[in-house]
């Protein structure tokens, strides 16, 4: 076991039992992942994870550092991806709210960068210690101008830890920033974790590439030749729309390629990007269709479900964007009705609508507070649909 | 015959955005020729632009160069340096870029006392946009967005920078560029965070609305006002009223620098690390 598991997994039981918190989880998951930069601010529910990070990177020799606000955290993490080490942050929605021109800004220039949002409640400060999902638009839409988004979406520790190494390896291959959305629920819960236990999707060392500048075999036709200050090519790096020299330009054709190009270069890779699971596949007549804290009640909704013999289906979503456009559409073919539980009201569910609607009907089921939506509550809003649906 | 500076000249950028007149040209001017003189290597070298006329100075050198977003230049400039500490990391700045937007990351890179240069161009105006209101104008002063006048002290921002912690704090101007020269070297090799404010004539944007109009009228005014530090020591605060104090206003070295300090925390936590492996395998 590597030098900072000691640490990280000191939330002992007993020799069997390992209790780890999710935003620890997600720290653990960087370091493993290889991030050895990290620039944070303190917000509530996020900052374990930089408390954990100021902890564990001086002991690897990476570097942390605590910035003035949000917006110098995110500034510094790009500084540090453009010169060859990979920047990671962590916040919650006031944060991420100031960090929006920089994301942008991250984009444009194509720095490999990983935001993790563990969401609360909002607008503005909200209620700080209670879950929500009502990040989830501004996480794809939120810094201005068309622009791509890769926003993965995380429901357990064992999710913190193999999501956050996902984000590293996307933001690295797509020289993009990546978005880790989780809430206050994920991110302070404490589960039986342990690295070698997680099972799908989990990566290894192995697939990182640290060297700067590196673009993968398969990627370079369309990621930019990366821009490493201080290399040999002492490039120029700027925000402004620019062509291949790294300068800006005016030519309305070079700005039109571009910016598709940064478009391109995420959604036509949708089949590695886009993470998911299917419970119950195809033996549905509701589909709950889920992400974060929900689909944990979703998938113990199905096994109620399943007790009173009603016919549910479970997609579970890890990657809200780019947009699971295929597996949506396949589920949408064969079930009555996709049901979408959120905390939030129901923005996820206007893009599975956009989706699925031609095929069935989208109902959603949005829930603010700050409470859980509860399996119960699930499962009472399916027996009324598959109801309504016998009665007519 | 090509001049020295050409080495970190991007000439096919050339001819500059730079309003006749403006002195923002002259400041990267003295600024390349440091680099030559100090014989920088191009592959270790970063400088870093926020947003504004000023800033625009880093797109025509021809080392690692970065135009940001308006403000943050400093901050950018922190990240680099943290992950590459063997880079000689340059700032360029305005008095909106790094005192009004960015000004909270200017008092923090003081304070944490980093090893980079932070050349900040004083010209008191915002140009880029068309002169609006900065916060380095002076009472009374016009703009578009004081058409009245300004009615807000302005920044005294090597003051600022020295009360924040700064360890290098100096001014220098367009008119005496020789001697600002000089600051900006003694910035660049001084081991800690350097700033030198970089008094900048901008005859297109202030000098229409504000006396003295004309760019020969501003630097002779620039002339009259300017004082070397070692006069001004003796002189009672009204005596000083009106005037530009030039030279090394602060030099420090005493003051822990960020970059030293973070690695004596990773040597510690390393050794920790190790003989916490050691017991636990002994264990």
């Amino acid at each position: 076991m590597e030098l900072w598991h000691t640490h990280l997994l000191r939330e002992k039981v007993d020799q069997s039992s390992l209790l780890v918190q999710g935003n620890r989880a997600c720290a653990l998951g960087a370091l493993d992942a290889g991030v050895r930069f990290f620039a944070g601010y303190p917000i509530t529910p996020s900052s374990e994870i930089m408390e954990a990070m100021a902890y564990e990177l001086p002991r690897v020799g990476g570097v942390f550092v605590q910035m003035e606000d949000e917006i110098a955290s995110i500034c510094a993490c790009i500084g540090a991806s453009l010169s060859g080490r990979l920047g990671m942050t962590a916040t919650s929605g006031p944060g991420f709210s100031l960090m929006q021109e920089a994301i942008g800004y991250a984009i444009m220039v194509e720095a490999p960068l990983v935001i993790v949002d563990v969401m609360r409640e909002g607008p503005s400060t909200g209620r700080v210690s209670v879950p929500s999902q009502g990040d989830v638009m501004q996480a794809r839409w939120g810094t201005h101008g068309d622009h791509p988004a890769i926003v993965l979406a995380a429901s357990t520790v064992a999710d913190m830890y193999r999501l956050t190494m996902a984000a590293v390896r996307f933001s690295q291959r797509f020289r993009t920033p990546v978005i880790l959305l989780a809430d206050e629920m994920v991110g302070h819960i404490r589960e039986s974790f342990s690295p070698e236990l997680v099972g799908r999707y989990r990566l290894t060392s192995g697939d990182f590439d640290f060297t700067p500048g590196y673009v993968h075999p398969e990627l370079v036709r369309e990621v930019h030749p990366p821009h490493v200050l201080g290399s040999e090519t002492h490039p120029h790096v700027t925000g402004c729309t620019h062509d291949e020299t790294g300068f800006p330009t005016k030519d309305s054709g070079e700005s039109e390629r571009f910016l598709h190009g940064l478009y391109d270069k995420v959604t036509n890779h949708r089949d590695e990007l886009c993470l998911y699971d299917v419970k119950n596949e195809g033996k549905g007549r509701v589909c709950i269709v889920a992400y974060g804290s929900c689909a944990r009640s979703a998938r113990a909704a199905w096994r109620l479900a399943d007790q009173e013999g009603l016919p549910v289906e479970v997609l579970h979503l890890y990657t809200l964007f780019p947009l699971p456009v295929e597996i949506i559409q396949t589920v949408a073919r064969r079930v009555e009705f996709m049901l979408v539980p959120e905390l939030n009201l129901g923005q996820y569910a206007r893009e599975v609508r956009k989706l699925a609607e031609p095929w069935t009907t989208v109902i959603s089921m949005g829930k603010v507070g700050g409470n859980l939506i509860t399996p119960r509550e699930i499962l009472n809003e399916v027996t009324r649909l598959i109801g309504k649906y016998e009665s007519v | 015959m090509a001049l020295a500076i050409e080495e970190f000249l991007h000439t096919e950028r050339l001819p500059h955005i730079w309003c006749a007149g403006c002195g923002i040209g002259i400041v990267t001017g003295a600024f390349l020729r440091v680099l030559v003189e100090l014989g920088l290597k191009r592959e270790e070298t970063v400088v870093v632009g926020g947003v504004g006329c000023s800033s625009r100075a880093a797109g025509y050198v021809d080392v690692g160069t970065m135009h940001t977003i308006h403000g943050r230049a400093l901050a950018f400039a922190t990240g680099i340096k943290l992950a590459r500490p063997e880079f000689t990391v340059l700032v360029i700045t305005g008095d909106g870029d790094g005192a009004a937007i960015g000004g909270n990351h200017l008092i923090h890179a003081c304070r944490r006392n980093i090893d980079l240069t932070c050349i900040l161009m004083n010209n008191q105006v915002y140009g880029m946009t068309g002169g609006q209101v900065s916060p380095t104008m002076e009472l009374g002063d016009r703009a578009t967005t004081a058409p009245y006048g300004q009615i807000e002290p302005a920044f005294d921002l090597c003051k600022l920078v020295e009360a924040a912690g700064a360890t290098f704090v100096a001014r220098g101007t367009v008119a005496e560029v020789r001697t600002l020269q000089g600051l900006i070297k003694e910035g660049v090799q001084h081991p800690g965070f350097a700033f030198i404010e970089a008094v900048v004539p901008c005859p297109m944007e202030y000098g229409k609305r504000n006396a003295p109009a004309g760019v020969c009228g501003m630097l002779d005014e620039e002339l009259a006002r300017s004082l070397p530090v070692a006069e001004a020591a003796g002189l009672a605060p009204e005596e000083l009223e009106g005037k530009i104090v030039t030279g090394v206003l602060r030099r420090e070295t005493g003051r822990p620098e960020f970059l030293r300090s973070y690695a004596a925390i990773v040597d510690r936590a390393q050794a920790e690390a190790r003989e916490q492996v050691g017991r636990e395998e002994a264990g």
